[in-house]
């Protein structure tokens, strides 16, 4: 690919964000302004923007790869992560609104009225957090190298850099425009170059290399253990999203949180079209990528394979923006939403503090991405996902619907989780992709119930614990806040 | 697009929005009646049953599909418009199923919700 292509779509991306985000700095003062937006964004801007963030590196690279490699096995993932937020509309979307928290820590402090619950659930946003950015910034590393021929450290530290300067600049207000601009940008990204492509194959008759259903890798396929596992970390792990959660604080009421995700359940719908199909092409048309280990630059390479010359550099310059849209909209996202809780906990809430946060949070993972290298993208993604839903789920779920949770079985659960999970991700690692039993690489399907069992039980055994405040709090959790308009 | 002030976060996550006086029923009058308490069980209580019926439901419609995939006969051969009918299925047929399962469950939702409010205004 012609290397001038990828750096012009990214310089056109950090700008067009640049500017978007300073435009939003001059009508962005007060404090309320930096953390959530103060919360006058109209449901089809937040889901949009919800859209945005969500649709990581994952997503757009990550999906495309692995449908190219596993072929069916695959299509799990993209159902998942749209099933996840059908999960966190039924349990948490409207609840949530209404405890009227700004991020899970503020919630869990509310709900259990307990400081040290605040601090472990910090604690757990903020790993969940950096791990979750580690992708992020790995798809930026491989998009740099195969696009322009940089090392691959430019791609993370150029994300980083970008990030830093939007959230330091703007903080929350502008940060929901820029989201909302990233998700169209991402769909148009992936669905203008694949029609092209559709249209080119069509054109020219081309006979497609391997049949759609044929393995280009002969990996064995994954077991219903696998599937079972990676769902109930999607499903589950959705709704503990830091990133996520605080954009539901956007909202004007609970009622619109619930319309909020139900418009974000069709973009997501939408946007899942397109890396299947790109998939599917990759398969039929280009099984070599396969085989060369660079599945996940499929949807990057795809354009330029089939349409050529200058349409073809406009295409692939396209899809480079759209690839660092995810990354961009994605990581910033999850920087706002850590620096929220950093600042909170450390610097007492400030502004200057939220911007001090808002570098730590992105500088950690960055070391931790120039140390580690790239695995396939979608399935790193998945657990973190895991992780999630063995910690914050667990917490939330019972803290929004069950009256007997204690402070005692939210820490103990939160813990329990955490190692039980991260354990058999470390170990995972350590014993490399191939050789790791399916119950360790795909920890969710015992983990999650582990922690909910902890948290259950730990809570039965403190029932003294239960804070007086829990009827006063789970009504405000669930009581309308006006006179409900039905929908028909 | 009118613009609303907030206060400091920490402050406002322990502040109740009840206070906010948009509601005609604030909510610490409906709490401190014994009727009032009965009626917010029962509001939680009907949507969590709502969203455990919604989510089962979801969940073994996933399930009947993937088992049918795997098992059904036939499957691995039938193409619509030349593709594999699993790819179809699994690559877009799922997602109107989320879409309506999560319309239906709003509209429940904000049933129950009115509900409620019918309740409080009665008494």
């Amino acid at each position: 690919m012609n290397p001038a292509v990828g750096l012009f779509a990214f310089l056109a991306v950090s700008i067009a964000t640049a500017v978007i985000g300073f435009y939003g700095l001059r009508i962005s003062r007060t404090t309320g302004d930096f953390y959530v937006a103060s919360r006058t964004v109209p449901p089809w801007w937040n889901a949009s923007a919800i859209g945005g963030e969500y649709l990581s590196a994952a997503s757009f690279l990550g999906v495309a790869g692995l449908i190219l490699l596993s072929g069916t096995d695959a299509l799990w993932f993209p159902v998942g992560y749209t099933a996840g937020y059908l999960m966190l509309l039924l349990f948490v979307a409207a609840p949530l609104r209404r405890s009227g928290a700004y991020t899970i820590p503020d919630f869990t402090e509310a709900r259990l009225d307990s400081k040290l619950v605040r601090r472990v659930t910090s604690l757990v946003v903020v790993a969940v957090g950096w791990l979750y950015i580690v992708p992020q910034l790995h798809g930026a590393a491989l998009t740099i190298r195969i696009t322009t021929g940089l090392p691959s450290w430019v791609g993370s530290t150029a994300v980083v850099l970008v990030v830093c300067l939007t959230v330091v600049a703007g903080g929350m207000r502008s940060i929901t425009f820029v989201q909302a601009f990233q998700y169209w940008l991402k769909l148009t990204a992936l669905a203008v170059p694949v029609v092209f492509v559709l249209l080119v194959l069509a054109g020219t008759g081309a006979q497609p290399q391997a049949p759609l259903p044929l393995n280009p890798t002969g990996q064995s396929a994954a077991g219903a253990y696998q599937h079972i596992s990676l769902l109930v970390a999607l499903l589950f792990g959705t709704l503990g999203l830091p990133h996520v959660l605080v954009r539901f604080y956007t909202n004007p009421d609970g009622q619109s949180a619930r319309r909020t995700t139900l418009i974000v359940l069709g973009l997501l719908s939408v946007f899942y079209l397109f890396p299947t199909l790109s998939g599917a092409l990759g398969r039929m048309f280009a099984p070599d990528l396969a085989q060369s280990g660079q599945a996940d630059a499929l949807v990057l390479l795809l354009p330029g394979r089939f349409v050529g010359g200058v349409a073809g550099d406009m295409l692939s310059a396209l899809v480079v923006a759209g690839a660092f849209a995810a990354f961009l909209s994605t990581t910033s996202g999850l920087v706002v939403s850590l620096s929220g809780v950093i600042s909170q906990d450390l610097f007492g809430g400030s502004v200057k503090g939220f911007r001090l946060a808002a570098l730590l949070a992105a500088v950690v993972p960055l070391g931790f991405a120039l140390m580690t290298d790239t695995l396939a993208l979608a399935g790193s993604v998945g657990l973190v996902f895991a992780f999630t839903a063995s910690t914050i789920c667990p917490v939330l779920l019972l803290g929004i619907w069950w009256r007997g949770l204690t402070d005692a079985g939210a820490i103990a659960g939160m813990l329990i989780g955490a190692l039980l999970c991260g354990g058999a991700m470390v170990a995972g690692t350590l014993m490399g992709p191939g050789n790791a039993p399916a119950w360790l690489a795909q920890p969710a399907a015992w983990s999650v119930p582990a922690a909910f069992a902890v948290t259950v039980t730990v809570s039965f055994m403190t029932k003294n614990r239960v804070p007086a405040s829990v009827n006063r709090v789970m009504s405000r959790l669930h009581v309308p806040e006006r006179p409900v308009v039905t929908e028909r | 697009m009118t613009r609303v002030r907030v206060t400091a976060p920490r402050q406002s996550a322990t502040a109740t929005p009840g206070a906010s006086g948009k509601s005609p029923h604030p909510r610490e009058f409906v709490e401190d009646s014994d009727a009032g308490r009965i009626f917010i069980r029962s509001l939680i209580r009907s949507q969590l049953r709502l969203a455990l019926v919604v989510a089962c439901g979801f969940l073994v419609i996933l399930s009947v599909i993937a088992v049918f995939l795997v098992y059904g006969p036939g499957v691995a051969e039938t193409r619509i418009v030349g593709i594999p009918l699993d790819w179809l299925v699994l690559g877009a047929g799922i997602y109107p199923v989320i879409g309506l399962s999560a319309w239906l469950y709003n509209r429940a939702a904000a049933r129950n919700e009115a509900r409620y409010q019918d309740l409080v205004e009665d008494k």
